[in-house]
């Protein structure tokens, strides 16, 4: 069978459903990469660019540690999702970038996708990714409408039933229902951030599972409907410039004013969107002083001294503010 | 005699300190780490006996300090905590009016600030060191001044010189290029001194309201030199509590009082006397995954006491044995 490779990085994390039902529904077999170890960030960092971001770099590792193990690896350039909003670079130029840092990969299946040059386009992209696999439009139409459906239920499952992407992608790979949350819990703390952020367990030091080892419902971005974050992003800043924007300052905006006991941002350094979105959270919480905020820049360092502290210290202001001492 | 023990093991120094029934402090120990954290907590805790009454019956332990887990098995602390809630709640005690918490530390600065006697908000350093009581260090040794000498020196400056205070290496070599320069060394220092005071505002304390009062406490509020380009920055009176180098470990003596109280049990503490015994750290690299976390493990005649350093929880839980 012809196989798809899709690197566990960047995009994946929002994505991933939609991508693997597409390429299945027009019968090929889809390889994604194992979770990140220090091989994969080292092996994407010695190809890149000391300025490049982390994320940046992990997403290279991933797609070293798939060569040889499938036969075309499906990188996307997502322009934009939405008229007038602009993505990072680094998304834009993700295929090029790819060919020109790891020319062993195998062949680089990419697609343009750019809502700003209108639906026509994309429909035309979509047709033209299908027809690697098959000369019928009508099966492609029928994948790509398949896929679409399967995104939008499982984001409308992650905003409804209140899970974690997690924990949805977990229940996924095992075949079961995402298992409930054991409650109770001392505080509740929203957690911001990019999904290739917050669920890359290397990444981020397992962030999420330390606070809720400290019995702390965590909460995320995916947990809210497109309205809510949509709303808060306009409250927040008028509309979102970049294409990722909601999940930070609209999770962010919605989070610091709806019964949340803390807000932490979590951001990757040399992320340049993230560092002027989050700082619009930061503001938002200093003017509203009525939930503390915290954000969190991580790097490739594995001491993880400083942020256990950082996060103690956190739980720990919240679980005192609530005693009244 | 009911006693409260606090113990904060920094990067650079270890402070142990004991509370009676009433939190009043009763005896304090202030030692360099010298890298060696064990032996300085078993050191400490044999000096800080000597302060004590003979009826001295320890209730309550806690451990802070970037060594926390490391002296709180040792000690067989009731409490664990972070230097940011210690250093707060400590403060809280000796200056409840206290609004802002300034705390430089060998490897660390932050800054604290509370409203209505509650931790509203905090700031850490990240993860570069200019701004530290290190930095400080390894200028006055590179100067040949005793760190002693220094603020005595800083303070007879009368034209300081603009010293670059964001990093330690651009810091370093604008020092050289002004003393090659021809500038006096009392200069030099009081202006890394506001150097050292412009970083931390710009980097710590950026975007934090800084309300009075302010306490300024750590090993570098010993520093007048300091203390002063504080004042002369803020411009106001920053206030220097009595003990500001131990208030890490006074405010693990009273969180260690108010857990006992709120538990209402025994002390796990081991005793004073566990200086015979024979602590050994090892470490070793896990190959259970891809992963190969270091782990390092803390071992007392030849039984594992706890393990640390994994990415997972696989050695968290300690089997004698050796294997998980």
């Amino acid at each position: 069978m012809f196989k798809v490779g899709i690197p566990r990085a960047l995009l994946y994390y929002q994505y991933y459903p939609m991508w693997q039902v597409f390429f299945e529904e027009l019968g090929a077999g889809v390889v994604i990469s194992p979770t990140t170890t220090p091989a994969v960030l080292a092996a994407g960092s010695s190809r890149l660019v000391a300025d490049t971001c982390l994320p940046a770099k992990v997403f290279i590792g991933h797609v070293i540690s798939l060569v040889g193990k499938c036969d075309c690896i499906f990188i996307p350039a997502i322009r934009s999702v939405k008229n007038d909003v602009y993505n990072c670079s680094k998304f834009l130029g993700l295929p090029d970038m790819t060919r020109a840092t790891v020319p062993e990969s195998p062949p680089i299946l990419d697609i343009d996708v750019d809502i700003n040059r209108g639906k026509r386009q994309l429909y035309q992209a979509i047709y033209r990714l299908g027809r690697h696999f098959t000369w019928n439009p009508v099966k492609i139409k029928r994948a790509a409408l398949t896929a679409w459906q399967t995104y939008q239920r499982h984001r409308q499952t992650m905003a409804g039933e209140k899970l974690m992407l997690s924990q949805v992608m977990e229940a996924r790979e095992a075949g079961q229902r995402p298992p409930a949350k054991p409650e109770p819990y001392r505080a509740t703390i929203a957690v911001i951030g990019h999904p290739y952020i917050l669920f890359d367990v290397y990444v981020n030091h397992r962030i999420v599972r330390r606070l809720e080892q400290a019995n702390i419902r965590v909460v995320t971005p995916e947990m809210l409907t497109v309205s809510e974050l949509t709303a808060a992003t306009a409250r927040m800043v008028g509309g979102a410039y970049w294409t990722y924007e909601e999940e930070i300052v609209g999770a962010g905006g919605h989070y610091l004013q709806n019964t949340v006991d803390g807000v932490i941002g979590v951001m990757a350094f040399g992320c340049g969107p993230d560092s002027l979105m989050m700082d619009m959270v930061d503001r938002r919480a200093a003017r509203l002083k009525s939930t503390p905020f915290m954000s969190i820049t991580l790097d490739e360092h594995t001491a993880e001294a400083g942020l256990v502290t950082r996060l103690e210290a956190f739980t720990d202001m919240i679980q005192r503010r609530k005693k009244g001492r | 005699m009911e006693i409260y023990l606090g113990i904060d093991v920094g990067s650079v120094t270890t402070k142990l300190a004991a509370l009676d029934s009433e939190d009043r402090l009763i005896g304090h120990v202030y030692l360099p780490t010298l890298g060696k954290p064990i032996e300085m907590v078993l050191t400490g805790l044999k000096e800080i006996s000597k302060e004590l009454p003979a009826d001295a019956h320890v209730c309550g332990a806690g451990t802070t300090g970037s060594a926390r887990y490391l002296a709180g098995v040792i000690v067989g602390a009731d409490l664990v905590k972070n230097e940011i809630t210690c250093h707060a709640v400590a403060t809280m005690h000796s200056i409840p009016e206290a609004r802002t918490i300034i705390e430089i530390g060998g490897q660390d600065s932050k800054i604290i600030i509370i409203e209505d006697g509650v931790v509203t908000d905090f700031g850490m350093n990240t993860v570069c060191a200019a701004g530290t009581g290190s930095f400080l260090d390894h200028q006055a040794l590179r100067l040949g001044i005793d760190i002693k000498e220094f603020a005595r020196l800083a303070l007879e400056s009368r034209t300081p010189v603009r010293i670059a205070g964001r990093c330690t290496v651009f810091g370093e070599s604008d020092m050289i290029h002004k003393q090659q320069m021809g500038h006096r060394i009392e200069d030099i220092l009081y202006g890394l001194c506001q150097a050292l005071v412009r970083n931390y505002l710009n980097n710590v304390a950026l975007g934090k309201k800084t309300e009075l009062p302010i306490v300024f406490q750590g090993g570098v509020a010993f520093n007048q030199a300091i203390v002063k380009a504080f004042n002369d920055e803020l411009k106001t009176e920053v206030i220097v509590p009595p003990h500001h180098e131990i208030m890490g470990a006074i405010g693990a003596a009273l969180l260690a009082h108010e857990e006992m109280t709120d538990g209402n049990r025994d002390s796990q503490f081991t005793g004073f006397d566990a200086g015979g015994a024979s602590y050994v750290t090892s470490s070793f690299e896990c190959k259970a995954c891809p992963n190969l976390c270091e782990i390092a493990q803390l071992a007392l005649d030849g039984k594992v006491l706890a393990r640390w350093g994994g990415r997972c929880d696989l050695w968290e839980r300690v089997h004698p044995e050796g294997s998980p």
